[in-house]
């Protein structure tokens, strides 16, 4: 009876291996192999945490670093004179490739990349978005905002805006994005409808980053609104 | 079966009292401020940030605690020869280290429920309240510290010593991780060999990266069957562990 346990092992063991086959079967997670992370500053920090088992918390945490680097304060990131945000693709990449669910972070980039002002670079964030949607086919985000590009470059802005404006209250939507769109309306002479636009975004409990600009901008608006029509000669 | 709930009762209150277990537990609920104070950052994926980094600081400090609790549970008995005293009674060896075993992980489950309940409370104030699907990732960070509390027990019988103890359960528990990896690379190496080592070696690990749920449910949550057998896995896997245990601490002398 010396191998008594030994038995019981193997026969529990046997079925530990048959229990993780059915899992897998079962369920296989969607993660990009380790060897797709680029090497850059972060390579030490993202290759530990996924070995480690923390793959979301490392998205999240290179989700903060993309928006410190968007607020102009990662060194480890510095641009070159006349190209503002050159590595917004990268970093938002980097968090896509930690955890391709975080579509976030490829909506906020490409949505910068593509409308902010100053930069506009729209073929960079077609190559975020098309990355975006090879890695999660079923998010329809990607190819809403692809659509949105190319009436951009048709010169179509009517139905840009209508077509981002119909994406405004999903929750994947950036409020960064929803802060352009409201932008992008002012800069058309469209008060009123940038003035809906920027009362949405104070309502919305997820986009309170943005709260304390959309009330600057309400009573801005409200008093340009204010402000009689000139007249007509 | 009283003799397994007896040593299970000692084991418990003896955790409970150790100072290591309540400064681990004081130290989870700093990493959760910690997730409180990060997320702030996180702009509009507060509450995203602040389930994931919650969770994985619950996972962290579970898995240090499972694992010094461990390692020294055995060895340390030995040493001060407690032991002794206990063998000399009626109580099966198998009997003695389940109770313990049981004793150890349902002190850091208690440690995990009382870190769980703050956190469900601050994800509440935030607006995120999806209580089956957190106790599902938290049921998974249970089922990983079992598996490694039995694989460290085991590792204490076999090397005698908590230092190689504790660093080869480190190892394991980052080879757990790679078990996705070493598929993947046993399917693009050319020799049969490192081919079966790599598969063999893939499955004698512990498959954590197939157990992370709170790691991949922002894809796509698996259904209840998926956690069923996740279940049926972390306890054959702590079980045949055991079984091991059992079997290098019946061939002891003392």
């Amino acid at each position: 009876m010396k191998g008594r346990w030994l038995a019981v092992a193997a026969a529990l063991f046997a079925l530990a291996l048959f229990a993780g086959s059915r899992m897998r079967r079962l369920h296989e997670p969607r993660f990009p192999p380790l060897g797709e992370l680029k090497a850059g500053p972060f390579a030490f920090q993202d290759a530990g945490l996924a070995a480690a088992g923390f793959r979301a918390p490392a998205a999240d945490l290179a989700w903060i670093q993309l928006l410190q680097y968007a607020a102009g304060s990662l060194p480890e990131y510095t641009d070159h004179p006349g190209h503002p945000y050159e590595h917004l693709g990268t970093l938002s990449l980097r968090v896509s490739r930690l955890d391709p669910s975080f579509h976030r972070a490829v909506l906020f980039s490409a949505g910068m990349l593509a409308w902010f002002h100053g930069i506009e670079r729209p073929d960079e964030a077609a190559e975020l978005l098309n990355e975006g949607m090879r890695r999660s086919p079923d998010q329809p985000m990607y190819a809403l905002y692809l659509a949105a590009l190319a009436y951009k470059k048709q010169g179509d802005t009517d139905r840009m805006i209508a077509l981002l404006e119909s994406s405004f209250d999903q929750p994947e939507t950036p409020s960064t994005m929803k802060a352009i769109l409201a932008n992008l309306r002012q800069s058309r002479g469209e008060y009123r409808e940038a003035l809906v636009l920027w009362a949405r975004i104070l309502d919305s409990e997820r986009d309170r980053s943005e709260h304390a600009r959309a009330r600057a901008k309400i009573s801005e608006l409200k008093s340009l609104l204010a402000k009689p029509a000139p007249k007509k000669r | 079966m009283q003799t397994i709930s007896a040593v299970f009762a000692y084991t418990f209150k003896e955790h409970i009292r150790h100072k290591a277990w309540l400064s681990a537990a004081l130290f989870g609920l700093v990493l959760l401020g910690g997730a409180i104070i990060v997320s702030a950052l996180g702009a509009d994926e507060r509450a995203r940030l602040l389930l994931d980094l919650g969770l994985a600081a619950i996972e962290a400090i579970s898995l240090v605690s499972v694992v010094f609790l461990t390692v020294s549970l055995i060895l340390v008995e030995i040493e001060s020869r407690a032991i002794y005293l206990i063998l000399t009674h009626p109580v099966r060896r198998s009997d003695y280290l389940l109770g313990r075993f049981l004793g150890t992980v349902a002190a850091v489950a208690v440690g995990m429920a009382v870190m769980a309940a703050m956190h469900l409370g601050l994800l509440t104030l935030y607006g995120w309240w999806e209580p089956l699907r957190y106790l599902a990732a938290l049921a998974c960070v249970l089922g990983k510290t079992a598996v490694m509390g039995a694989l460290s027990l085991l590792l204490s019988l076999a090397l005698t010593s908590e230092a190689a103890a504790m660093a080869f359960a480190v190892f394991l528990w980052m080879l757990g991780h790679f078990s996705s990896e070493m598929r993947f690379l046993a399917d693009r190496s050319g020799s049969a060999f490192l081919k079966t080592a790599l598969v063999a070696f893939s499955h004698a690990a512990p498959d954590f990266a197939h157990f992370n749920y709170r790691d991949f449910w922002h894809q796509a949550a698996p259904g209840a069957e998926w956690l069923m057998w996740a279940g049926v896995y972390a306890l054959a896997y702590s079980a045949a562990c055991l079984a091991l245990s059992v079997q290098l601490f019946d061939q002891k002398e003392f």
